[in-house]
């Protein structure tokens, strides 16, 4: 069965709230949850996850938010922090993969940790047994791909497109999934760009589908009442993870 | 003529300065980075591109730029003081020796498209010129507060004929305008150059930006040891991200005797939060594809900078300066605004040489330095930039009768 993973921007737009959205999505048949860390400058996003990361920020969010949200949610689903590298580095490495480990979360997903810059951090990050999700992009070659997924943990990203979360481009992919095949078998998970509508065509030769500006641009819809939000975000969930398996 | 030469100073392979630099963006970006790196490193000690290069700079930019004796403040201070007059440079100001050198690059490099982020307008402005020189697409990117305060760089660069994007995101100035930058670049990753505008972002433009500003320093040398036949005592710059600086500095770095001093923004004063003084006041961080100083709260959520002048208003700052820093080879010091703009009068009135606001902070410096210890030495300061830019805001700040 193809997985699907949920990003959610963390303390958007408050705890409580980020903590029934994971929950209701592991009912309806996420696998996996990405807590994302709201971070100022966030520039491999689109305007969505930018605009939920800007406003968690605004709302007061803190470090604490995101600790508090994984112990509640983390025996209930396999949960990972997704943000980028300022925040981790701050606070300290050890710090942060120590706590990650305390609180039950899985691995970190950096976006703007590529290989070369990971190496000092992965014996930490093994002691504490924190995975550190690899970035395969459509842009690279043959050669880098061996070389950054040698020794891959837990699932690869793989970026859909050239470009930011949550935009409506599209890649042929065929040659870079069959790149990546050939040297790992870690399963592979494919995201940016995954909606209702992009999920079947996406997850083809893929593991599973990683999916974030959908789920956040119904978290920001001003309309809905935190009920309904999550009512639609259930379904688009439960709809998104039958079309990846059909 | 002049070509960069290996420095002590460079980074490791992986675009270190110690444990500054590197290269932390998105994957999409890396193999982009690589083909740059390897583009490079064919042309750094290349004796065709820097002649190709050394044409413009002779003939269009109009270098090299004067070194000249300023006797009104000299007499005033008790010091030789020399101004290296980058503000007499096409365009205004040192941005373009780096545009023009980007440019020909990206023109080898099969590349259509340039984008830009500017603060003031003065990087943007320089972009755009070179993009019409060299026939390339440009756009720019600009906070939508600098869109609004700078109207007269952005109506230059139209008329140059590049777009220009108003960021209205965050804080809504350059450090804004460099997120959007870098995320249509990760998007056009395949067919479009970035020239970044200073010795920052990632691995190799912090290297390559301060080859193409070290020709400041190279000409400073061989110009003061012509008149004074020795090396200077000073030599003084101002920072926002730090190219004019290290242009300026790096030649001298290994010499015996010269201190060089590099003066941030203090704003308001760096006892308050509205400065830009990353080195004086911030911690090593990440951003924008590096690991330097920056302005930072106790999550690591980057704080807004602030400065009279809209080159100087970044909460970051290039990781060679950091590193600098850090070994003790450079001195690093803040100018407040107040400070800044009661320089920019002076040397007007008394040299009949309008300055940027930015190189207004590095006057200030020398104009408040004790004088037992500048008596009778020989100082050299960068004019960065001309304040032809800054004179809307500087005629609403001041009042003449």
């Amino acid at each position: 069965m193809k997985q699907l993973v949920a990003y959610i921007t963390s303390g958007f737009p408050d705890k409580n709230f980020s903590i029934d959205v994971a929950l209701s999505l592991k009912e309806s048949g996420a696998d996996m949850l990405e807590l994302g860390i709201p971070f100022s400058d966030p520039v491999a996003d689109g305007p969505i996850i930018e605009a939920a990361n800007l406003k968690a920020l605004q709302n007061g969010f803190s470090l604490n938010t995101v600790f508090d949200i994984s112990q509640a949610i983390s025996k209930n689903i396999d949960t990972l922090w997704m943000g980028y590298f300022n925040p981790f580095y701050h606070k300290g490495f050890d710090f942060m993969a120590k706590k990650a480990q305390d609180l039950g979360v899985s691995g970190f997903i950096i976006p703007d940790l590529p290989h070369e810059e990971t190496l000092p951090y992965l014996s930490t990050a093994k002691e504490h047994n924190v995975a550190l999700v690899s970035f395969v992009a459509p842009t690279d070659s043959k050669e880098r791909i061996e070389k950054i997924i040698k020794n891959a943990q837990k699932f690869i990203y793989l970026v859909a497109y050239a470009g930011i979360t949550g935009s409506g481009t599209s890649e042929d992919l065929t040659q870079t999934i069959g790149y990546i095949k050939e040297v790992s078998k870690t399963p592979l998970f494919v995201g940016f760009g995954v909606n209702a509508k992009t999920a079947q065509e996406k997850a083809k030769g893929v593991d599973g589908v990683i999916v974030g500006s959908a789920f956040v641009e119904i978290l920001l819809d001003g309309t809905l009442k935190n009920g309904e939000k999550i009512t639609k975000i259930s379904s688009l969930a439960k709809e998104i993870k039958e079309k990846i398996n059909s | 003529m002049y070509i960069p030469r290996i420095s002590k100073f460079d980074p490791d392979q992986n675009g270190h300065f110690g444990k500054f630099g590197g290269k932390f963006v998105p994957e999409t970006l890396m193999p982009v980075l690589e083909e740059l790196e390897k583009e490079y490193a064919k042309v750094r000690f290349d004796q065709d591109f820097w002649s190709d290069v050394e044409k413009y700079f002779k003939d269009y930019v109009g270098r090299p730029s004067a070194l000249y004796h300023a006797k009104n403040i000299s007499e005033e201070l008790g010091a030789k003081i020399y101004l290296k007059r980058e503000d007499l440079n096409h365009t205004g100001a040192h941005k373009v020796n780096n545009t023009i050198s980007q440019g020909l690059l990206a023109k080898r490099m099969g590349k259509k498209r340039v984008i830009a982020e500017t603060g003031a307008g003065q990087h943007g402005v320089a972009t755009a010129t070179v993009a019409a020189l060299l026939g390339l697409e440009c756009e720019v990117f600009m906070g939508e507060k600098d869109v609004q305060r700078q109207e007269l760089n952005v109506f230059r660069m139209k008329l140059l004929g590049a777009k220009v994007h108003s960021v209205k995101s965050g804080s809504k100035t350059l450090k804004d305008a460099m997120n959007e930058a870098i995320r249509y670049w990760v998007t056009h990753a395949r067919d479009t150059f970035y020239i970044i505008g200073t010795v920052a972002g990632p691995h190799p433009y912090p290297m390559m930006v301060r080859d193409f500003q070290a020709v400041i320093g190279y000409e400073i040398k061989g110009q003061i040891l012509s008149k004074e036949a020795r090396m200077p005592d000073f030599i003084v710059a101002c920072i926002g991200g730090g190219s004019n600086a290290i242009g300026t500095f790096s030649h001298f770095l290994e010499e015996e005797g010269v201190t060089c001093i590099g003066i941030e923004a203090g704003g308001l004063g760096t006892d308050t939060k509205k400065h830009g003084a990353s080195l004086e006041k911030g911690s090593p961080g990440v951003l924008h594809g590096q690991m330097s100083y920056l302005l930072q709260d106790e999550d690591g959520q980057i704080l807004e900078a602030h400065s009279i002048s809209a080159g100087l208003d970044y909460p970051g700052i290039g990781p060679e300066h950091a590193f600098l820093k850090d070994e003790g080879v450079v001195k690093y010091a803040s100018i407040t605004d107040k400070e800044a703009l009661d320089a920019f009068v002076w040397l007007s009135q008394k040299e009949g040489i309008i300055p940027a606001f930015e190189s207004s902070h590095a006057l200030a410096y020398v104009r408040k330095m004790p004088k037992e210890e500048i008596k009778n030495k020989l100082i050299v300061i960068t004019v960065s930039g001309r304040g032809d830019k800054d004179m809307i805001q500087a005629k609403s700040l001041l009042k003449f009768d």
